[in-house]
């Protein structure tokens, strides 16, 4: 075991906590470089990130959120990491759920996904009102095992059982290192090391797609 | 929004005066064995994180909850729910305020009234009520402000649903969020509008007492 | 009135309140310097405190365990004891008042009231407030008044208009030796909690056989 060396911050999206914390693990055991992370919804963190909030890497769960902190990353070190699938939880048909949890959709990428798709298939307009919108994807998920909630859409890697969406739009998670981290080289590796072999393994053991 | 805002803040207020009169009056004027833990109960609010005491809420009146599931009706995710974070937050500041009213009521008048062959009903409203009404108003009014600018526990258990749980604390929080400054700002202006005249209020009433 | 106070004590925070005495009077005087536990005494037999021990008996029954509200024993506290929320005529009238919010009715009091009835509490003499505060403990009809110092500070013609007024049977509490005298039949003595036995008192300059008569 090696002695560390350092640590990074990465500020990642809350619905690739637990692949995460793998990842990072493995990532100290190959390298010493210790990770320690920040989860929260992708445009919590952007707005973070636009405060001046300090770090090292930045994994968001969509292109916006992404494109929103462009001035703050180093856009040379932008990279696509893994995809995903949305699904639905709870009442599988939403036009009978009272309350649709969502991620929210004017910004949280899970629940832009999920609007997009909604509006895409004409039901956006009925379904609006019924939309209870949480913080990130995970609260969405609490709120329907809690019962507070009927249906919720998330991702297949937050809950496997759910029905998944086989028309949903096409999900990316890019990451990038942040302009002002003290440590740029050892980001950059950690970047490349989510496009590793390694993580690309414990992307998929928890659900995601890594090609 | 402003106006549901304002709505409910006034909602929770008169939710909470009788009960939180009684409370105050039992913890000014009676003593009894366990009196300290109620003492204590009655101020968690007011020193738990507001989230803590959201995520109790939760619990309690979800629809699975103890209280939520014997209920005919929906709690949380609805205005009952900021009502319900807003009466529990408030209801500490309140009593805490009115007990220091009674109990600077001048026990004195209260045994003459008694001498007198009142019950104690009687020398309840005609003289200990009148005499620390001043305490009891400026109580109210710190509630209400205090209703108002509720947060941390309305946020988990009534979210943040256009139209329908949308306060102006948690939309400040949102408009922040996604990055709208500008509006965030004015919203804050209203709120720190509103509160600073119901703070004025309160300290003008309990001053002249 | 028969007062018998049974081996009564309390606990005070600088001495012990020990009283035992058994007196047959229509005035009793209780006398002491401040501090002594007078009023203390005189708290006990309204009601308005409960001693640790002993028994208080007035004309034979016990009234030990009686509230206050039940007792009829008139009571004029010492300094400044008016309702200040109410008027004149609501502190006056507060023992009659029968309704459960109000204070106020439309009775007047006694005549020698009258020029004082409409006036504002907060405006008034030293004197004109013990006026309406023996007013107001006699409106009730007690079977016995107890005053706390009810002439200290006032000058010998407001003193005297005062002593017309009282009807007996009371109890007066007092640290000057001369309206003691003026004013009662028999004394109590105290001093830091303990009593003495009751001493009685010549009669001096009042004629008390006009003095009216309490119903009882």
């Amino acid at each position: 075991m090696l002695a560390i060396i350092l640590t990074l911050q990465v500020h990642a999206a809350a619905s690739l906590t637990d692949a995460m914390r793998d990842i990072g693990a493995a990532f100290q055991r190959a390298t010493g470089i210790a990770v320690s992370f920040n989860f929260a919804g992708s445009s919590t963190i952007a707005r973070q990130i636009e405060s001046g909030a300090p770090g090292d890497v930045f994994i968001s769960a969509d292109e916006a959120q992404m494109n929103r902190v462009q001035p703050f990353i180093i856009g040379s070190t932008r990279r696509d990491i893994v995809s995903n699938e949305l699904v639905i939880v709870g009442e599988r048909d939403l036009m009978k759920a009272k309350r649709i949890a969502l991620a929210d959709p004017r910004a949280v990428p899970a629940g832009v996904y999920a609007r997009l798709y909604l509006e895409r298939i004409g039901l956006w307009r009925r379904l609006e009102k019924k939309v209870i919108p949480t913080e990130n994807v995970r609260a969405a998920l609490a709120a329907v095992k809690a019962g507070n909630a009927d249906a919720a859409i998330v991702y297949r890697t937050d809950d496997p059982n759910g029905v998944v969406i086989k028309d949903g739009p096409p999900i990316a998670y890019p990451a990038a290192v942040l302009r002002d981290s003290k440590s740029r080289a050892a980001a950059m590796r950690f970047v490349e090391f989510l496009r590793g072999k390694e993580a690309r393994a414990i992307f998929t053991k928890y659900g995601f797609i890594a090609k | 929004m402003i106006a549901f805002t304002i709505e409910m803040a006034l909602v929770a207020t008169a939710l909470l005066l009788v009960p939180g009169t009684l409370v105050a009056w039992l913890l000014a004027r009676r003593e009894w064995r366990g009196k300290t833990l109620v003492e204590t109960f009655v101020m968690l609010p007011l020193v738990m994180p507001p989230v803590a005491t959201g995520l109790i809420l939760l619990q309690l009146f979800g629809r699975r909850g103890v209280i939520g599931s014997r209920l005919g009706f929906d709690v949380i995710f609805t205005w009952r729910a900021v009502v319900l974070a807003m009466t529990v937050m408030a209801f500490p500041l309140f009593v805490r305020t009115a007990r220091v009213a009674f109990e600077h009521v001048t026990r004195r008048y209260e045994e003459i009234a008694r001498t007198l062959g009142a019950t104690e009903g009687r020398v309840f409203f005609t003289i200990t009520l009148p005499l620390a009404s001043r305490g009891i108003v400026a109580g109210a009014v710190i509630a209400f402000a205090r209703a108002l600018g509720e947060f941390g526990a309305t946020i988990l258990v009534a979210g943040n649903i256009p139209d329908q749980t949308s306060t102006i604390a948690v939309s400040i929080y949102s408009l922040v969020q996604l990055g709208e400054d500008h509006a965030a700002m004015s919203l804050l202006g209203v709120s720190v509008a509103i509160s600073f005249a119901a703070i004025l209020a309160s300290e003008l009433l309990m001053r002249k007492a | 009135m028969r007062l018998v106070f049974d081996d009564v004590r309390l606990a005070l925070p600088e001495f012990e309140l020990n009283a035992s005495f058994d007196v047959e009077t229509n005035a009793l005087g209780i006398f002491g310097p401040s501090g002594a536990g007078k009023t203390t005494l005189l708290e006990i037999v309204a009601g308005l405190r409960k001693p640790d021990r002993g028994r208080i008996l007035l004309d034979g029954v016990e009234i030990t365990s009686l509230r206050a509200r039940v007792r009829r024993i008139g009571y004029v506290p010492q300094d400044e004891t008016l309702f200040p929320h109410m008027s004149v005529r609501g502190n006056v009238t507060y023992g009659v008042g029968q309704t459960f919010l109000s204070g106020q009715t439309r009775m007047s009091g006694p005549h020698w009231i009258d020029d004082l009835i409409d006036r504002s509490v907060a405006k008034l003499s030293g004197g004109e407030r013990r006026r309406v505060a023996l007013a107001r403990a006699m409106m009730t009809n007690p079977r016995l008044l107890l005053l706390d110092e009810l002439l200290a500070g006032l000058d010998d013609a407001r003193k005297r208009q005062l002593i017309d007024l009282l009807p007996r049977p009371l109890i007066f509490v007092s640290h000057e030796r001369d309206e003691i005298a003026a004013l009662c039949e028999h004394v109590v003595s105290i001093d830091r909690g303990q009593c003495s036995p009751p001493a009685s008192l010549p009669h001096t300059s009042f004629s008390l056989a006009s003095r009216p008569q309490l119903n009882r």
